[in-house]
């Protein structure tokens, strides 16, 4: 296998060649950073010929503000504060990576009470990620009523995690041994409100757009991964998935009480984005079908394991360690000396390499096309970043 | 509803484990002509979800903000403000011993440390830099002394970027248990040296030798000059 590195410049300013016998012309054109379908500081350079995209070159940087080297100088406590800017539509799942990766280094036991309140707030997580995405779907491909929908059902969740982590988008909720304050008393009965009222809504969503032949069409046979490219990228989670491959860690690795629940994994057959949009419905449904196993077995316990203020010191080695959010397999990297600080701290993110498949996926499509794909791959870019 | 009829579900083995996959449907069309009537029909379908919200006025969710202010209910561990907790007679539990302090992650909050009448350690200014907090709420969480929460208060904008250094203490003095064992009320009011919520040692107000009051030792950065503000 060769490997071609070559900079943004040598791409955009080609060496002069003979002049060419075709009328056409290739040429360049930004699609952001500042642009409403990029979801954020998303630069892609795109080498276009006609309408025809003829290669992807995403750039980036534009809101890297260096968690990773901040790391360095915070202890367990104090990192799982900055993971909730990285991927923020699920910051409960970043915390609770950086939390498991610091137990598991300092050998701190949790008690089935902390796991399942885990297991649970996440997947509420999961629900109202793909909420947000499938709202935004519908925004990038010309449905603006879809962005009102999902918003609206975005807004039950969100008020019943504010009412219990305090937070509406960076929670901070999940901490090394345990969590930062226990269940709100309103929480079970609402999560079971949300429950029935959420379902019918689900059943609304797939009219509006999942049985819309529109939308059907401009995403069947759109930006094909094929599993052997996925895996080449490095794609994990729902893009994973659409292009056949179960892996799912909730299944694979269970941390949590994921092996104590009842729950399938939706796969694609063909890895276009008609079968990504599929999954993360059906995933929508699987989420709500564990939190209804979970919320009446909540056992009782304490919410700390930790004194509040006691000293995390991370035992001289590496850890590494998965975990599965909305959007793939977020992994952390902690080096430690002996010191409460870490020596290096690495997050392996979902969005980064799902980012990049793009580059295989999006060739020999047209804008349009661009759009529904990396609307598909439902990419947070502060978490590319960092 | 998507037709979930054809879904086939099967068991496979991955890595060791057993698990139920889902496979997902594919949408088949057989002609152009389908594929038109079909969107005419699913824009039809579509239409009429949106036209029956829409002639319900019930379905509505907007809030109308800041019309509603009188009846706005704000969780009550929504993290908007840190503030030091007071009883009726305006005693707080800080001890100043400056564990926020050590645990802050960004370093927004100062405490300060004097040595009271009595010879142990008093707080003398707590200075909490709201515009560089990030809400964390791990300062409430490790203080051994309950002493701080986090207030409602959400309407927090000013137009000078000083006002958002806060001194959240009132009084500089002893805690609410040290002023149990005082009993003459005269006393008790000798101990408590007045504090103003806007008069902590701003990064400007440092530097051109304001407001930095006993107990205070911070140094101007060297590059800034008395005239610069």
């Amino acid at each position: 296998m060769s490997l071609e590195i070559r900079t943004l410049s040598e791409i955009m300013n080609p060496p002069q060649t003979a002049d060419s016998p075709l009328s056409t012309q290739e040429y360049f054109v930004n699609m952001g950073p500042q642009h409403p379908a990029t979801h954020g500081v998303l630069r892609l350079v795109l080498k276009m010929d006609g309408e025809t995209i003829r290669e992807v070159i995403p750039v980036l940087g534009y809101i890297h503000r260096s968690i990773e080297k901040m790391a360095e100088y915070l202890h367990g406590r104090q990192i799982v504060h900055l993971t909730d800017r990285m991927d923020y539509l699920s910051a409960l799942a970043n915390n609770w990576a950086v939390s498991r990766a610091v137990e598991t280094a300092m050998g701190v036991q949790t008690n089935p009470r902390i796991e399942t309140i885990r297991t649970l707030i996440c997947e509420l997580q999961r629900v109202q990620s793909h909420q947000l995405w499938w709202g935004v779907l519908g925004l990038d491909l010309g449905a603006l009523t879809s962005f009102f929908y999902g918003f609206r059902d975005r807004e039950e969740i969100t008020d019943i995690l504010e009412e219990t982590t305090g937070a509406r988008l960076t929670m901070n909720y999940i901490q090394p041994g345990g969590l930062m304050f226990d269940l709100h008393p309103n929480f079970v009965p609402r999560v079971k409100a949300f429950i029935k009222y959420f379902r019918p809504k689900l059943d609304e969503y797939e009219t509006l757009l999942s049985e819309n032949v529109i939308l059907q069409e401009r995403l069947r046979n759109v930006g094909v991964l094929s599993a052997e490219d996925a895996i080449g990228y490095g794609a994990t989670g729902p893009v994973l998935r659409a292009s056949g491959i179960p892996l799912d860690l909730r299944k694979q690795q269970p941390y949590g009480v994921y092996d104590q629940v009842e729950f399938s994994v939706p796969v694609g057959t063909v890895g276009d984005c008609w079968d990504r949009y599929w999954i993360r419905i059906e995933e929508m449904r699987q989420s709500l079908g564990i939190i209804e196993q979970l919320i009446d077995n909540i056992p009782d316990g304490k919410f700390m394991e930790m004194k509040p203020a006691a000293k995390l010191k991370l035992p001289a080695g590496s850890f590494y360690l998965q975990i599965e959010t909305a959007r793939g397999s977020l992994g952390v990297f902690l080096q430690g000396t002996g010191e409460d600080i870490p020596h290096r701290c690495h997050f392996r993110s979902p969005n980064f390499n799902n980012l990049w498949s793009v580059t295989k996926t999006a060739v020999g499509g047209k804008i349009a096309d661009l759009v529904a794909i990396v609307s598909t791959l439902d990419l947070v870019i502060p978490d590319v970043d960092r | 509803m998507f037709n979930r009829q054809g879904i086939k579900q099967q068991q496979v083995k991955v890595g060791g484990k057993q698990l139920t996959i889902i496979q997902a449907p594919r949408p088949q069309r057989t002609s152009q002509v389908a594929t038109v009537w079909g969107a005419l029909c699913s824009l039809w379908n579509g239409m009429r979800v949106t036209w029956r919200y829409f002639s319900r006025p019930s379905s509505i969710v907007t809030q109308q903000y800041p019309e509603n202010r009188e009846h706005l209910k704000i969780p009550e561990r929504f993290r908007a403000q840190l503030r030091l907790k007071y009883d009726e007679n305006g005693e707080h539990n800080c001890t100043g011993c400056k564990i926020c302090d050590v645990q802050c992650p960004n370093a927004s909050i100062e405490v300060i440390d004097m040595r009271g009448e009595s010879g142990k350690k008093e707080i003398d200014r707590f200075v909490w830099r709201m515009d560089i907090c990030t809400f964390c709420n791990i300062c409430v969480m490790v203080c051994p002394f309950d002493a701080l929460e986090m207030s409602n208060e959400f309407e927090s904008s000013v137009y000078d970027k000083r006002l958002l250094t806060y001194q959240l203490n009132r009084y500089a003095g002893p805690t609410k248990k040290a002023f149990e064992k005082i009993e003459s009320s005269a006393d008790r009011e000798r101990l408590k040296v007045g504090r103003q919520p806007f008069e902590a040692p701003t990064p400007l107000g440092i530097a051109a030798g304001v407001a930095s009051g006993p107990g205070v030792s911070v140094a101007p950065p060297s590059t800034m000059k008395k005239d610069d503000i």
